[in-house]
């Protein structure tokens, strides 16, 4: 079942001498349950790509379906209230919200939604996460590593169709990386999760299903590592 | 947590630095607000009841009514009380000048008349006399006493019995004149002077549409009925054109305190927002929508103005307080009853209302862009600084070092928050210029006792002598004893230097050979000490005030301004070193003019070609007099009654003796209260904008706490920073000072020349006023970055740089 399908997504910033093109024409489609890391040189247009499948940024060309729906033909209102039931997203930066703690910043994503939080799930969330002994203590208190990990739990707390993650491991050292990705690969496994993740690292781009490759805005099957 | 909501109140609650900050400008705006409105509103009570005791409490009055009006008039439902007020004109005790009236007794409250002793006169035989002419130096008389007075408006001589003695008027005290009061209703025999139909109005009357209304009813034409123009000015219900000009300006300043309360808000609040755009944007991304982050906005505009509010209102209405306290302490006899915590609602209205608006329109803008913002620049931290596709000259970092040129650099790249800053400091200024407009108005409008305003003047016209002079020195309580000889002489000078306006109104005037012209009128001349010479140094126009150098080289100033018939006219054009030649008994005199003064604050009822002002010792030899016709006196305390008991002790018959000291205190009294209220205001607009500079500036840099941090980081200096920030906050000022200014000095002029034509106020250039002003702002400026920059150079970079 496809439940990610871009057509023909372009995009190109600037204009006359300063235009660059970001992205050209790409397109592909993700399963459901997926695992997809995208790979490339830094400029290659890999996070470009990634705003776009997550709606944060609007294509020049060429369109983005989630679950049968056109992104971009959405009302604004409409489409954050689809992102924040669809999507989640996992930044390098962590972007936790520090005057929250753990557990505040899981459910921040459901209360957005209007819907109470359902403590079980959240707690067994933190389980996963290894936070439960910590879901009082504010993201300045934690290390990188927890840090990160929080910011994939808040993904999972909607339990959205899609994440997307832009380097999770960007700012973590191997151990904590690796803790990352194993995380990453349990939630698609355990939660049959569609998750696309951006990386440097050929390493941790091998734990995933399918590879990209996107180099000067061209996106390529590097077939599936597993 | 039950709501996304509650991250409003944990970012409050983390960033209690910031919170503080915004709530403390919109409290500043608030009692800026509040005070000012609270101000006016106490004032108006205050000054209502100052115009009530200076000139009555009536607001109309119809001259010569007929029996008809009156019971029309005083039967009418809006008519708080009406009377009748009777001038029988001028008479004379033994000699002594007298003013004869009536006034009803219904009505004598509302002049603040009282019967001290004895009664009201009702009879038509009966009168009743003022308090300081029972005394023994005037009438010495008692109640029961019989007295005989000459009306002289028919020329006969009434005798009447004393029924009572009632409190002092002021001003007839001050003159000398006793004021006598018969019965208003007896006496109709006797031919009237004036005959006044005094009305008061109840509370909330429209008194215009009832003056039409009594005017058309009882067919009285209009020049009949007067209006009382300061009371009714002060109660809002002039029409009078120097009303509406105050009206007019005060709507104009009042808006503009308004309009800063809003801006001051705005740029505190546009200020925090911005600080959150990265915040927001992430928000964004994990699926907040946009009305949500505007409700966070808002909610976060609405727990600091609940809280602010309070505060501002405490705060404006202590001002009030503090001017209520001010007022009453100096004025107890007038002020008494009013309570010092007296609660303005409109002021308090003004100031809540202010508040949550403004926390609604400031909140709502940011918050709208704070929605727009695209979640990838926020995420990614990319700024929407718009980078200008002409290639910088880099022009600044010719003329300053990096660290001077990246301040102003940060302060003009954002256009908005520089417009808002610069805004904020220029509506201060703005404010405190405009409201300087009212200090030239009051300085206009109301007199005030000058230096040489004496308490008690002793006059003869035999002339006084050098002994009592010496006496009334030496008396203990006296501050200054200062005495003026006043002679006419026939003084000469070049022809030329009459002016033509004066030739053509004596027509022929000779002029004889050696181009001086023979004197059609007399001079006046008037004999001054060291004290007078120096309190006349504010009317200097041109020369120097020195005895000495007037003995010395036979020196003369000249008067420029001269009255004629009441009316100031310009006969002469003399200058410094011009000759004057005067007539004494000794022979022609020639005199150097040595100064010019505008005017003197004596008039004289002849007619003379103009004024000279000479020494004593000049004087004598002019005039061969050495007497003075008066000595003035000014005593150490108003209230010292024992040192005025000596004083009296030295008159004999010979003397008038005048006693200005109530209304030397009233006239101050009634200058008192406005001025309090006037310069308050302009304190208060000083004292909040200078707050706003700090608090403005403290809240920039406290929110550039990071983006300082990461400068230290690359190899800032503690010195480099401080003139980073510094560059970046004078930029503000200056742009803010130089805005200010131009249209405060703009706005000056527009009320003063526009709206003050009939007010004889003129404008000039506040020099002063703008030299103040850029002292100050640079003063705070340079204040209100100390402490913050400190603050952060404290923190470790690290711990800076990290922070979110």
């Amino acid at each position: 079942m496809k439940i990610l399908k871009t057509v023909n997504l372009s995009k190109t910033y600037g204009k006359g001498n300063i235009k660059v093109e970001a992205l050209k024409n790409v397109s592909f489609s993700v399963n459901k349950g997926e695992f997809v890391s995208i790979v490339g040189p830094s400029g290659s247009g890999k996070s470009t790509l990634l705003n776009l499948l997550g709606g944060l940024d609007t294509p020049t060309k060429g369109k983005v379906y989630l679950d049968d729906r056109d992104l971009f033909s959405m009302k604004e209102k409409e489409l954050s209230v689809f992102r924040r039931r669809n999507i989640g997203f996992v930044f390098q930066a962590y972007n936790l919200v520090p005057e929250l703690n753990v557990e505040e910043n899981i459910a921040l994503p459901i209360l957005l939604d209007y819907k109470k939080p359902d403590m079980k799930h959240i707690n067994e969330l933190l389980d996963i996460l290894g936070l439960s002994e910590r879901k009082h203590h504010l993201p300045n208190q934690l290390s990188g590593g927890q840090q990160q990990r929080l910011a994939i739990g808040r993904a999972l707390a909607t339990k959205p169709s899609i994440i997307l993650a832009d380097e999770p491991t960007g700012n973590l050292d191997s151990k904590n990386s690796k803790d990352v990705i194993n995380l990453m690969r349990m939630s698609v496994d355990k939660y049959n999760q569609t998750l696309i993740m951006i990386t440097h690292d050929q390493n941790y781009a091998s734990y995933a299903d399918r590879i990209l490759n996107v180099e000067d805005g061209v996106v390529t099957e590097l077939g599936g590592a597993r | 947590m039950n709501s996304y909501l509650s991250i409003v109140n944990r970012y409050l609650a983390a960033h209690k630095k910031k919170t503080r900050l915004t709530m403390i400008s919109i409290a500043i705006s608030v009692a800026l607000v509040t005070g000012i409105f609270s101000m006016l509103d106490v004032f108006l009570q205050y000054e209502k009841m100052q115009v009530i005791k200076d000139i009555g409490n009536y607001h109309i009055l119809v001259q010569n009514p007929s029996e008809k009006e009156m019971q029309s008039i005083s039967s009418r439902i809006d008519v708080q009380n009406a009377g009748r007020w009777i001038d029988y004109g001028r008479g004379s005790i033994n000699n002594i000048k007298c003013r004869l009236g009536a006034l009803e007794e219904k009505i004598a409250d509302n002049f603040d008349l009282k019967v001290l002793e004895g009664k009201y006169p009702t009879n038509k035989n009966e009168i009743m006399i003022e308090k300081w002419t029972a005394e023994s130096l005037y009438l010495d008389k008692k109640v029961n006493d019989t007295i005989k007075i000459t009306f002289n408006e028919d020329d006969t001589e009434r005798e009447f019995v004393i029924s009572g003695i009632y409190n002092d008027f002021a001003y007839m005290k001050a003159e000398g004149i006793p004021a006598l009061l018969l019965s208003s209703d007896s006496n109709n025999e006797i031919n009237k002077y004036k005959d006044l139909y005094m009305v008061e109005f109840k509370n909330r009357v429209n008194i215009n549409k009832a003056v039409e209304d009594i005017k058309n009813q009882l067919n009285i034409e209009g020049d009949r009925v007067v209006l009382n123009e300061r009371l009714l000015a002060v109660i809002g219900q002039s029409k009078n054109s120097s009303a509406l000009w105050l009206y007019s300006t005060g709507a104009v300043l009042f808006f503009i305190v308004l309009l800063a309360g809003v801006v001051m808000i705005y740029n505190t609040f546009n200020i925090s927002v911005m600080d959150r755009i990265r915040q927001f944007g992430l928000l964004r991304c994990i699926g907040a929508s946009q009305s949500q982050i505007k409700k966070i906005v808002k909610r976060q505009g609405l727990i600091i103005t609940l809280k602010a509010i309070p505060i501002g209102i405490f705060a404006g209405v202590i001002i009030t307080f503090a001017c209520s306290a001010i007022l009453k302490f100096y004025n107890n006899n007038l002020f008494g009853n009013i309570s010092v915590f007296n609660f303005s609602p409109i002021g308090i209205a003004a100031g809540i209302l202010v508040g949550f608006l403004t926390v609604f329109i400031a909140s709502s803008l940011p918050a709208k862009k704070a929605a727009s913002v695209s979640p990838v620049n926020a995420v990614t931290g990319s700024n929407e600084t718009k980078t200008k596709k002409t290639k910088k000259k880099g022009l600044l970092t010719k003329i300053f070092h990096a660290d001077i040129a990246m301040g102003i650099n940060n302060a003009t790249i954002k256009k908005k928050t520089l417009i808002l800053m610069s805004c904020s400091i220029a509506i201060s200024i703005i404010m405190f210029l405009g409201f300087n407009v009212f200090i030239d108005f009051m300085h206009k409008a109301l007199k005030t006792t000058k230096p040489y305003t004496p308490d008690i003047s002793l006059i003869s016209e035999e002339g006084l002598s050098n002994d009592l002079y010496k006496d009334l020195s030496d008396i203990e309580g006296v501050k200054n004893v200062y005495g003026r000889m006043f002679g006419y002489v026939d003084a000469t000078f070049d022809a030329e230097k009459l002016t033509d306006n004066y030739k053509e109104m004596m027509e022929d005037i000779e002029v004889t050979d050696n181009g001086l012209f023979i004197p059609p009128e007399k001079s006046w001349i008037i004999s001054y000490d060291t004290n007078q010479l120096k309190w006349a140094k504010t009317d200097l126009l041109e020369g120097e005030l020195s005895e000495d150098k007037m003995n010395e080289k036979n020196g003369v100033i000249v008067v420029a301004r001269q009255f004629r018939n009441n009316i100031a006219t310009h006969t002469t054009n003399l200058q410094l070193g011009d000759s004057v030649y005067i007539k004494t008994p000794n022979g022609t005199k020639e005199l150097t003019v040595m100064g010019i003064l505008r005017t003197v604050p004596f008039s004289d009822s002849e007619l003379n070609l103009t004024t000279f002002i000479t020494t004593e010792k000049l004087f004598t030899e002019l005039t061969n007099k050495s007497r003075f016709e008066a000595i003035d006196i000014q005593l150490n305390s108003r209230k010292d009654e024992k040192t005025v008991d000596v004083i009296k002790n030295k008159v004999d018959d010979s003397i008038t003796y005048l006693d200005a000291r109530q209304k030397n205190s009233d006239i101050n009294q009634t200058f008192f209260t406005m001025a309090l209220f006037v310069y308050g205001f302009v304190a208060v607009i000083a004292l909040i904008s200078i707050l706003n500079i700090i608090n403005t500036m403290n809240t920039s840099i406290t929110n550039k706490t990071r983006y300082l941090g990461v400068m230290r980081a690359v190899g800032m200096t503690g010195k480099q920073l401080d003139k980073m920030v510094l560059a970046e906050a004078f930029t503000y000022s200056v742009v803010g000072c130089i805005a200010g200014c131009i249209l405060g000095v703009l706005l000056q002029k527009f009320l003063i020349e526009s709206l003050a034509e009939t007010m004889t106020i003129f404008w000039k250039f506040p020099l002063t006023q703008v030299i103040f002003i850029v002292i100050i702002t640079s003063a705070v400026t340079l204040l209100s970055v100390i402490s913050p920059l400190k603050r952060i150079k404290a923190k470790a970079v690290s711990e800076v740089v990290n922070s979110l």
